[in-house]
């Protein structure tokens, strides 16, 4: 009998795994969906808007390939210097920043001086047998005439297309203007359900040869 | 530990014991940031950058293709117009010398005693420090020993060695001296002439194998591509005494004893001239004693050299061939090439490569479409000549200087002459000499680094600046440009070999007899010499003419009397049952690419082996005569060494003849190059007798040898056999692989 | 991408009058296609693999010799073996003629290797291992595959898809012979190919005006079955026709002037 009880709580204890494992093999619930940043981002005072605070930057004047080509792109450093030789701590508004703050842009400035990258944690994270092709959703959600969709992704709303880059970008990330520390938005997973339905919505192919490489 | 999906259940099921350890995907959590925003370093977003490479034969323009600062791909660059968007497998593989682990990692000092690879670390400084003492105390008779690389890469080396009253050496281990001989005799040109197959209406080749490894393969390559495409599918005929790629690919191979190509293409001239004496091309050739001239090479007389087989003659006498032969091809003004490679390495090789290049005279040939084009000259007039090859006599010179202590410091880039030169020469021995220093700059170790006493690690080619008037050239002038593609590996810190060599001669006080502050700057103004924009070379990847530069045509009178002067029967180096026929590897070529996996893994086209020498034996003479089988190890022996090898019983051999490829048989560097035992990897030409040709050439092709099994035997690794999509399905070979004797489309 | 208003259906022609036997198509795609160095233990185990090969066949004897150069690659059979013995579906053949292998699907069996005619199915015994910094070269394009795995020629489909991105971003015109060649779409081994002796090119029927260089050959083909041969009008066959898998690559005939005596 405690043989049988055993191997019997072997098997579920196996099973239990390997759904486990298999189907949160992103960080499951949500653990580690939002890493800290080696130097903290706020997306609100970038990306926000300036009625909240924000600078209203575009996504794209950052992530500067989205519009062109596969990967969106982390800036380089030098695209941080841009706006913060001027955004330091040395300037008027310098006392209205937290010092946290300034001693972060610190950071930055030091490393564009010293020619060292920032090692920032991923947060959306693509197998490495997936292609996807940035610039071909944004061209879908931002191009082409008008129509309405309804995209299972997302708050499943129906939606006018085409939409400025700002919007079509939130369709997958979420409202990342709001977010202090970025992560995936809620039931959005970069499963391999989430591109298919959408494929099969809106008439896309859903060849294998498509996606995975 | 990185999971995955494989060894997923593995861990499921440790997991499920209680042990779980989940610390997956460690290495993908990073996206990093960098610096600063060069175009080529956009994730996800690839850049083609045209440059070239010199280290393939005839060497070739190609793009290269960078992704976030990483080379990934090269291919041919569709304006150059020598290999015209095509590549060879060896000039895809040059990617592998950039990433290569065993590259040499910052300069070293030696140690050990000499040849022990022994080194320790230094500084640049202290390694610039110590090469320009050398250069200093030791500059005169200095000897720089380099590739053969010409343009302003020549001009640089041989001003530096000038300044110091040393000698500029460049080696070529398939040294073409023979031909560059005959070729200036006959053409009046130094550089090697160009052939136009892509045009031609027929071709017959000697011994060259202008498809694997002669001339620009890949260049020749695209020419024959077009040559069989043609409405009117002209003939290819082969002579030569090896079953090469180039053989297997004509539509008739007529096998001929080692070192009768210039018979062979006499006869031929003399057929031509039998069936055609009103040609003005046979005229001006023969001069007023008409077709008589060459009454002396009528094959039926020279029979007993050339040694055609009966089946090949099919019932026709020697006479009767060539004449069928010529007719069809004065007919159709027939291309020849070839002359060169093996055919011009025997004591007779200037004769062989003299009447092969005259062939081309005698059918009107020359200087037109669909002819053999000669070389307009060097696009760098300044440039030291190409003809200028070290030959064999040099080099015994040289290693008696060293020897003796005369040459005090030998420089070398770029050049492994201590592996590709016969151990007879001494080249090793001599440099055994401690009180000669030897300073190598090389990013891979190999025999003749493992003997410097300072390393100096080189730039590989996509890292580099570089320059070449490649040849053959069709027709017009080019000049490649090479330009760095990606940043040199920060972590080895390799340097370009001449800007270290301007920096030195500037150091000593001697910059002003150098051409330029850089070798950058000098390409530069070899571009601005030309007339072109600098960007405009770095997009197309040099520079070249547009229009063909006029060329004579007429041979000069009195040429035909003096290469039949030449003509003599080869005279071969030893004794044994065997001719020895080296040959260049189709992707190692003469081992300069043996440290590259690629170039290993590529099966041999005729055998399939990859990664050892083997030694290509008839099969029905190894098998009956000798009582070999398939990867017997057996000795070769020549009258100066021996080596062993593996047999490979090739049913296209020809009796008696034992071709052996080149690039084996490395003892130091990557372990690619060397990881076999002595068994399955000689270095064929370590064992060649040193003996030279008139043109001061090695005859390598010409040493008899002996083939004595060891009674040792080993597994042959070769594709062959592996995968066939005809044995699955018990398919004769004609079921699978289908002919036609008259060409459709 | 496979887009509604675009079919495509990719086809090959290898034309063995001009193959030469160099291995530039075999280098080209392993450095394409991620192929892990085939050392010598894989040589000697018969593990070697290449997604194109150059077969050598013999044919007579000294002095009277051929050797035959013939580059096998997977034929993307319209009637594939390989497919319908997979267990897991991890081969399909998709729309656009493509015999597709989905790596993350393959459980191992191998038995699409044992069904295919052609011996083009390469099994992954080892993990894919690159000595350190020779991994910088890998493709970001291509999956490296892990261990236990099947895997073939893909016709280059990373290359395909670029293309497709390419052109649909600049005004939807379609891929044709001349822009697959201009922008480096082409499969690895037809760029590289020095004689031209691998054409690669789009079948679908409605590409008028401007059909591919290929088509002739296959409509040919097509045109004539196997036991009528002898009918058709081009050099062109299919490899083990008997067999009815129907490739989507086509041989064309070497010529030979002179072939051998008591020959075919």
């Amino acid at each position: 009998m405690a043989l049988a009880g055993l191997l019997a709580t072997a098997i579920v204890a196996f099973i239990v795994v390997v759904l486990f494992m298999s189907w949160f093999s992103n960080p499951p619930f949500g653990w580690g969906n939002a890493p800290a940043q080696p130097i903290p981002f706020p997306h609100t005072v970038h990306a926000g808007p300036v009625e909240e605070g924000g600078h209203a930057i575009q996504c794209e004047f950052c992530h500067r390939n989205v519009t062109t080509g596969a990967a969106a792109t982390v800036p380089a450093v030098e695209v941080c210097v841009i706006c913060h030789k001027q955004v330091n701590g040395a300037n008027a508004k310098a006392d209205v920043a937290e010092p946290e703050t300034l001693i972060n842009i610190q950071r930055v400035l030091d490393k564009h001086a010293d020619g060292r990258p920032i090692d920032w944690e991923r947060v959306h994270r693509m197998p490495d047998h997936v292609r996807f092709v940035h610039e071909a959703h944004l061209r879908f959600l931002t191009q082409g005439e008008e129509r309405t969709v309804t995209l299972p992704i997302g708050d499943e709303e129906p939606m006018q297309l085409p939409v400025p880059v700002q919007e079509a970008c939130s369709v997958c990330h979420g409202d990342v203007a709001s977010m202090t520390e970025v992560q995936p938005q809620d039931g959005q997973s970069l499963k391999m359900g989430t591109c298919l339905d959408c494929h099969r919505e809106n008439d896309v192919s859903t060849d294998c040869t498509v996606c995975h490489k | 530990m990185k999971l995955t999906r494989r060894n997923f259940l593995a861990w499921a099921g440790i997991a499920a014991t209680g042990a779980i350890a989940c610390d997956v995907f460690d290495d993908e959590l990073k996206v990093q940031s960098p610096a600063l925003i060069p175009e080529d370093l956009v994730s996800g977003r690839d850049t083609w950058y045209a440059t070239y490479d010199a280290s393939v034969p005839g060497g070739q323009g190609l793009l290269v293709r960078v992704m976030e600062g990483r080379a990934k791909k090269v291919r041919g660059n569709p304006r150059f117009p020598t290999n015209q968007g095509k590549q060879s497998p060896a000039a895809d593989a040059i990617l592998q010398s950039l990433y290569h682990p065993d590259r040499i990692a910052g300069p070293m000092l030696r140690t050990g005693p000499r040849g022990s690879g022994q080194y320790r670390p230094i500084t640049w400084e202290e390694a610039l420090n110590r090469f320009n003492a050398a250069v200093n105390e030791r500059g005169q008779g200095m000897a720089l020993i380099t590739g053969t690389r010409c343009a302003g890469y020549a001009t640089i080396c041989k001003a530096f060695a000038d300044a110091f009253g040393g000698s500029h050496l460049r080696y070529d281990a398939m040294d073409d001296a023979a031909y560059r001989a005959a070729v200036n005799k006959v053409t009046g040109v130094g550089r090697v002439p160009y052939h136009d197959i892509a045009n031609a209406e027929a071709l017959v080749s000697f011994g060259s194998d202008f498809l694997s490894t002669w001339g620009n393969p890949t260049a020749y390559g695209v020419a024959y591509g077009k040559f069989r495409s043609k409405g009117h599918r002209g003939r290819h005929y082969h002579f030569g005494a090896r079953y090469s790629m180039t053989a297997a690919n004509a539509d008739k191979w007529v096998p001929i004893a080692p070192g009768s190509e210039g018979y062979a293409a006499m006869a031929l001239a003399w057929g031509v001239a039998e069936s055609h004496p009103e040609s003005p091309w046979v005229q001006a050739v023969t001069g007023e004693e008409g077709p008589g001239a060459l009454r002396d090479f009528m094959p039926d007389l020279t029979a007993s050299i050339l040694q055609i087989p009966d089946a090949v003659l099919d019932g026709e006498s020697p006479n009767e061939f060539f004449k069928h032969l010529a007719h069809d091809y004065a007919a159709h003004g027939g291309l020849v090439i070839g002359g060169g490679g093996e055919a011009g390495a025997y004591s007779n090789g200037p004769f062989n490569a003299s009447a092969s290049l005259l062939l081309n005279y005698v059918l009107g040939n020359v200087g037109h479409e669909g002819g053999m084009l000669p070389d307009p000259g060097s696009p760098i007039a300044s440039a030291p000549d190409n003809a200028a090859i070290t030959t064999l006599t040099d080099w015994q010179r040289i290693a008696g200087d060293i020897a003796s202590g005369a040459t005090g410091l030998v420089v070398i880039h770029n050049a492994d002459p201590v592996y590709g030169l016969p151990n007879g020469v001494g080249l090793g021995n001599a440099l055994e000499n401690e009180s000669v220093a030897v300073i190598s700059a090389s990013p891979f170790m190999d025999e003749t680094t493992v003997m410097a006493d300072l390393l100096i690690p080189d730039r590989t080619a996509l890292e580099d600046w570089g320059d070449d008037a490649p040849e053959p050239a069709p027709g017009h002038r080019v000049y490649g440009v090479q330009q760095p593609v990606v940043n040199p590996l920060a972590d080895l810190d390799p340097r370009s070999f001449p800007d270290v060599l301007l920096s030195s001669a500037a150091d000593l006080g001697r910059g002003d007899t150098m051409p330029a502050a850089s070798y950058e700057e000098l390409i530069r103004a070899n571009v601005d010499e030309l007339g072109a924009d600098f960007t405009d070379a770095l997009k197309n990847g040099g520079w070249w003419d547009d229009r063909m530069v006029g060329a004579a045509s007429t041979p000069s009178s009195g040429l035909l009397d003096e290469i039949a002067g030449m003509a003599a029967p080869p005279q071969m180096e030893g004794t044994g049952n065997f001719q020895l026929l080296p040959f260049a590897h189709n992707t190692i070529l003469d081992g300069r690419n043996a440290h590259l996996p690629w170039a290993q893994n590529a099966p041999d086209p005729l055998t399939t082996v990859a990664w050892q020498t083997w030694v290509e034996i008839n099969e029905k003479q190894g098998r009956e005569e000798l009582g070999l089988r398939e990867g017997d190890v057996v000795e070769i022996s020549t009258s100066a060494g021996s080596i062993q090898a593996l047999v490979y019983l090739n049913p296209g051999a020809p009796p008696n003849i034992a071709a052996v490829p080149m690039g084996g048989g490395r003892r130091a560097g990557s372990e690619y190059a060397t990881g076999r035992d002595e068994r399955e990897s000689g270095n064929v030409m370590s064992i060649l007798a040193v003996s030279a040709n008139d043109s001061g050439g090695l005859t390598w092709s010409g040493n008899r040898c002996t083939i004595t099994p060891t009674g040792d035997s080993m597994a042959v690794s070769k594709m062959e056999g592996g995968y066939t999509s005809r044995e699955i399905g018990e398919h004769p070979a004609e079921q699978v692989f289908k002919t036609v004797s008259e060409g459709g489309h | 991408m496979p887009n509604a208003s675009y079919e495509h259906k990719w086809g090959m022609v290898v034309d063995l009058d001009k193959c030469t036997g160099c291995q530039g198509c075999v280098i080209a795609c392993q450095a394409e296609n991620n192929i892990p160095i085939n050392t010598k233990d894989y040589f000697l185990q018969r593990r070697a693999y290449e997604w194109i090969r150059i077969e050598r066949y013999w044919e007579g004897e000294y002095p009277n010799v051929k050797a035959r150069f013939m580059p096998v690659l997977c034929q993307h059979c319209e009637n594939a073996p390989c497919e319908p013995v997979c267990p897991v579906y991890a081969t399909y053949h998709n729309e656009e003629g493509l015999n597709v292998q989905v790596y993350n699907r393959c459980v191992g069996t191998r038995y699409c290797i044992n069904n295919c005619p052609y011996q083009v199915r390469m099994f992954n015994y080892w993990h894919p291992n690159w000595p350190a910094r020779l991994e910088n070269q890998l493709n970001p394009d291509v999956t490296v595959r892990s261990r236990g795995i099947t895997e073939k020629c893909t016709f280059c489909v990373q290359r395909i898809r670029r293309g497709e991105l390419k052109v649909e971003s600049q005004g939807g015109q379609r891929l044709n012979d001349d822009t697959i060649a201009a922008g480096n779409y082409d499969p690895a081994c037809v760029q590289a190919c020095p004689t031209n002796a691998l054409m690669f090119g789009d079948l679908s029927e409605d590409r008028q005006p401007s059909p591919s260089a290929i088509k002739p050959y296959f409509d040919d083909v097509n045109a004539h079955p196997g036991h009528g041969e002898h009918d058709r009008e081009t050099r062109g066959y299919r490899l083990l026709e008997e067999m009815n898998t129907r490739p989507s690559v086509i041989y064309l005939k070497k010529v030979d002037p002179y072939p051998l005596k008591g020959g075919h």
